[in-house]
């Protein structure tokens, strides 16, 4: 499973992207997108905020949406902060061809749902305890006194805590 | 009967001009602008284009979808026959309904789906004549008989026509219409269910002795995907080549957003006409067949008794699962010139007499008309051809150099002769004897099943239909009517349903259809008849989707979802059939996208259903993509967020729309798609659109590049004058140009570049070059000369292609799957392309991942 982590903030901006793979069940942590799927991921998030608009409004004032939209095989989760930035997780289930050379290392039988079923409840449970970490660091990152609303955040500590999050949870 | 008599004269005088008549509603006039400005009328073959390239009287042949510049100044009564065509609102009838409001103003255009669903499910009537009559009408100039001269008026029938439907209501419709076929034709044979399913099969005396005529008639297998794609592509490339250099292409001009391009228009249309005559759905089956002699003939009633013979029981019979007892109707085609009128006058009595009250004289007019008399009209085209026979229309145009336009020409008291005809025959004839059928069927077989008994009887499975389907049940044990040979007999409970449903939905009569079909979906799925299972589900959902009244978020999942789900399932996967998967996908995406809200998102995940299934050929590929655009731009959002509307699914789907028409070289529609993202980007409510996420900004960027790149090289390989060049460029500028503006004063980059870069030379100079912006400038200069080399092979590859077409002019299949590997490879370049540039861009994004303030 490939993952594209994106911070967008509220004029459609993304404030901070980082791309990664899981690191369950024998997986490397690097993200397996294909080449083209670059701008492709991007599209795909932009295109999920229309969705998040929706179910934000519409909804059980949770900050945690679940996974709120579909894209062929891409399922984009979103989790709210209060200034109304939105943290999109594009994660991609590996295609037949690509998860049997991934999963080579190590049998898939093994694996956990996360990587198979996008949808599942331990899916979600898993990006949720995921976001929760990743908002932890964030408010600690936007204290910071410099920082003003909607600026791209380039903190490597930051880049470090999500990627240790993923690698945690994901 | 008289009536025609005394009808005729006066209508003559009365009616003004085919094309007036068509207009005379003022509903119409004041929908006449509309019109206008869509590509689609069928008559401009008179306009002559400013500039063609190529095969000048074929730009008829492209008329539906090709609008020449200047069209639009075309005065309306001009040659414009049956162009305009409507749909009162009142087909919907009054009362709440959430399709309605949209459903109501989507039916007026022409090439609206719901207006093509509507016209496409319509009865078919099937023409068989004497060989006088041919001959009488090859003098005429018709070398296809009667068909030919009838077929354009059935598209339209004059006036309003009065239906009643099984509650006893009757509703005037006035864009009524009718098929008509040649007899016997376009018969598709059901493919036998393994054998071995069911051991005993019983002779069938009618089953043996259709074997015979096997060969001659699946000839043709009705439509298929790749003569559709065929079709429009010719079209497509049509345009391509006339439009460049023309002022005013068509990509300037943007209709509402819920008129669909025409070539989607055309798409559907091909698709859903020349619907074969199959067992498992009976819209093409004859509902009428016109037996017609000619006023020459030396034994008419003789020759009449023999053709009604031919068609019962002789040679040309229908196959077995053909309803035989349809109407006959009896025409004599008397020449007004050569012939007395006294002598056809009695000979029509005597046909009354002998044959009941289903006759009519047709007064025609032997000769040939031409262009230059007085009183000729051009016979309008047909609209409702199959795909087939446009390919072979435009192969034809294309392969040889004197092609001639294929219009012709009628009397103008013919085409009044007609149109009374076909009236007369539809009001009186047709009408009546579907309506009287059907309360017959729901009355007899229909309303048993409805029944409680009905249900229980259903449940067994043991019950039969009078003693008929007994004897050609063929007695198998499971008590099922379902053949070895993989269809139902006509006279089986099954199939009388079946057609009970379709002729209520040719009817209008949604309920009905609706129940119909439900019921049938169980018993077919009981009998594992999976392709009528297939059809029945689909014309259930299509029904029920028509049908004007709220239809809850439940019944849309619970009921809707399942119909499409196992329609789709049956023909994909058990029948192996994408035609059907994709017609229902097709028109159920429309259906349910007219009904708006939530509506919308179910209409496209069937789009992206339709686009995974990969049953698709590119052209479809592109235009399903395009119309998810439109789908989701269609749903209007709350408050002035417009929280809840698609927006930027909707802009994401035309820039994909874009990228599959630039990779198969269609750049005006490509450029169409563009603009319409960049716009609906840039009126997003946020600040950026979507010009901060850098690959994807580029990447429309680098899409934006190569059309204009290639654009602009098609020019200088035109020659054409600087003017034309220039004044596209400012049609696009001005397209583009609040949103260009907006982005290149907040931000300055790909959007921004891409706008300096669509206004030509000189302005590049002056765009203030910052790093970002140089490279996309190298880029394009690399892209430049690919894309350079790509047009050459391209028109190399074409050329190829025509020198196939010439050899195997009958051999669909292997030119498309050629065109198809052409391309592949198309695609795989230019996927090539942004791999390399992604991978400049990646390395160009390092050094700022790796600073490590917070600006």
């Amino acid at each position: 499973m490939s993952y594209y982590f994106v911070i967008v903030g509220t004029q459609d901006n993304p404030l901070f992207e980082h791309e990664f793979g899981t690191s369950k069940a024998g997986g490397d942590g690097q993200a397996r997108f294909p080449d083209q799927a670059r701008h492709m991921n991007q599209f795909i998030v932009h295109s999920s905020l229309d969705i998040v608009e929706e179910v934000q409004w519409g909804g059980t004032g949770q900050m945690y949406l679940k996974c709120v939209d579909r894209f062929f095989n891409s399922y984009v989760s979103c989790f709210l902060t209060g200034g109304n930035v939105k943290f999109m997780l594009l994660h991609q289930p590996p295609s037949s061809a690509v998860s049997s050379t991934g999963g080579a290392a190590n049998p898939r039988s093994s694996t956990s749902t996360i990587a198979t079923n996008p949808t599942s409840p331990q899916t979600e449970e898993a990006v949720r305890s995921f976001m929760l970490e990743v908002y932890e660091s964030w408010v600690k990152a936007i204290m910071s006194p410099f920082y003003h609303v909607n600026m791209e955040v380039r903190s490597p500590v930051f880049r470090q805590r999500v990627a240790a999050a993923g690698r945690k949870y994901l | 009967m008289q009536s025609f008599d005394h009808n005729a004269p006066t209508e003559r005088v009365s009616t003004p001009p085919l094309a007036a008549s068509a207009l005379r509603s003022p509903k119409s006039k004041a929908r006449q602008s509309l019109v206008d400005t869509l590509p689609l009328s069928l008559s401009q073959s008179e306009v002559s284009l400013p500039y063609r390239r190529s095969h000048p009287s074929a730009a008829s042949l492209y008329a539906s979808t090709f609008s020449p510049p200047g069209s639009r100044s075309q005065s309306p009564v001009g040659g414009r026959p049956l162009s305009t065509r409507t749909i009162d609102s009142s087909v919907f009838g009054a009362g709440p309904n959430n399709g309605l409001a949209l459903a109501a103003g989507a039916g007026d255009s022409p090439g609206d789906p719901l207006n093509l669903i509507l016209r496409a499910f319509v009865p078919h009537v099937a023409i068989y004549t004497s060989e006088d009559t041919d001959v009488l009408l090859s003098e005429k100039g018709f070398d296809r008989g009667l068909w030919e001269l009838l077929r354009p008026f059935g598209e339209r029938i004059q006036g309003k026509v009065i239906i009643r439907d099984s509650n006893g209501s009757s509703r005037a419709y006035e864009d009524y219409s009718l098929h008509f076929t040649r007899f016997g034709e376009g018969l598709a044979h059901p493919e036998p269910i393994s054998a071995g399913l069911r051991s005993s099969q019983g002779p069938r005396a009618n089953g043996v002795s259709e074997k015979p005529n096997e060969p001659a008639r699946s000839s043709r297998s009705g439509t298929t995907i790749a003569e559709v794609e065929a079709v429009v592509e010719r079209h497509l490339t049509y345009a391509e080549e006339s439009v460049f250099g023309a002022p005013h292409s068509p990509t300037n001009h943007r209709p509402g957003a819920n008129t669909p391009s025409p070539y989607y228009s055309l798409y559907l249309r091909r698709l859903l006409s020349g619907l074969p005559l199959t067992p498992h759905e009976t819209f093409a089956h004859p509902v009428a067949c016109v037996i017609a002699i000619s006023s020459r003939n030396q034994a008419p009633i003789e020759t009449l008794r023999r053709l009604y013979t031919d068609s019962s029981t002789g040679d040309k019979r229908l196959p077995n699962w053909v309803n035989g007892e349809f109407l006959r109707y009896y025409v004599l085609v008397h020449d007004e010139e050569k012939d007395d009128i006294t002598r056809s006058m009695s000979l029509f009595d005597s046909m009354k007499r002998n044959l009941g009250l289903h006759c009519h004289l047709l007064r025609i007019r032997g000769t040939r008309s031409l262009a230059t008399d007085d009183d000729s009209i051009p016979l309008p085209r047909c609209e409702w051809m199959s795909a087939a026979e446009e390919l072979t229309e435009l192969r034809k145009s294309e392969d040889f150099e004197g092609y001639e336009d294929p219009t012709k020409y009628i009397f103008e008291s013919d085409a009044t002769a007609i149109r009374t005809f076909i009236r007369e025959m539809v009001m009186q004839s047709i009408i009546p004897t579907m309506e009287r059928n059907v309360s017959l069927w729901n009355d007899q077989v229909a309303s048993r099943r409805r029944g409680i008994a009905g249900r229980f009887i259903g449940l067994t499975r043991r019950w039969g239909f009078g003693s008929n389907s007994r004897s050609s049940g063929s007695g198998s044990s499971t008590g099922s009517n379902y053949d070895s040979l993989g269809f139902y007999q006509a006279d089986t409970p099954e199939a009388i349903l079946r057609k009970l449903a379709d002729y209520a939905f040719m009817l209008r009569d949604w309920k009905l259809a609706y129940s119909t079909y439900d019921l049938l979906r169980g018993d077919f799925n009981n009998d594992k008849a999976w392709r009528y299972h297939a059809a029945a589900n689909e014309m259930a959902a299509l029904s029920l989707l028509i049908m004007p009244q709220n239809l809850s978020s439940k019944t849309r999942a619970e009921t809707i979802d399942t119909m499409f789900e196992a329609a789709y399932y049956s023909y994909v996967t058990r029948c192996s059939a994408p035609y059907g998967a994709l017609r229902c996908l097709a028109l159920g995406l429309e259906l349910l996208r007219l009904r708006g809200g939530s509506s919308v998102d179910d209409a496209a995940r069937w789009g992206i259903r339709l686009l995974e299934s990969k049953i698709l050929g590119p052209v479809g590929d592109a235009l399903i993509k395009e119309r998810l655009a439109v789908c989701y731009g269609s749903k209007e959002g709350i408050g002035t967020q417009a929280w809840g509307s698609r927006r930027r699914k909707s802009a994401l789907w035309n820039v994909l729309g874009s990228e599959t028409w630039l990779a198969q070289s269609k750049f005006i529609q490509a450029q169409r798609c563009l603009n319409e993202a960049r716009k609906t980007y840039s009126d997003l409510p946020t600040d950026y659109g979507i010009d901060k996420f850098s690959h994807a900004s580029t990447f429309m960027a680098n899409i934006g590049q190569a059309l204009n790149e290639n654009m602009e090289s098609a020019d200088r390989a035109e020659e054409e004058t600087a003017g034309a060049e220039s004044e596209i460029v400012d049609e696009e500028s001005e397209a583009l140009g609040g949103n260009g503006r907006r982005r290149a004063s907040s931000f300055g980059f790909p959007g921004g570049a891409a706008t300096a870069n669509l206004e030509s030379a000189p302005l590049r100079s002056q765009v203030d070059v910052n790093k970002v912006e140089e490279e996309v400038e190298e880029k394009a200069e690399e892209k430049e000369e690919e894309d350079d080399d790509d047009e050459e092979e391209d028109e190399e590859d074409d050329e190829e292609d025509d020198e196939e077409e010439e050899e195997e002019d009958d051999d669909d299949d292997e030119e498309e799957e050629e065109e198809d590997e052409d391309e592949d490879e198309d695609e795989e370049e230019s996927s090539d392309e942004e791999q390399e540039h992604e991978r400049t861009h990646g390395r160009e994004q390092d050094p700022n991942k790796a600073k490590d303030d917070f600006g």
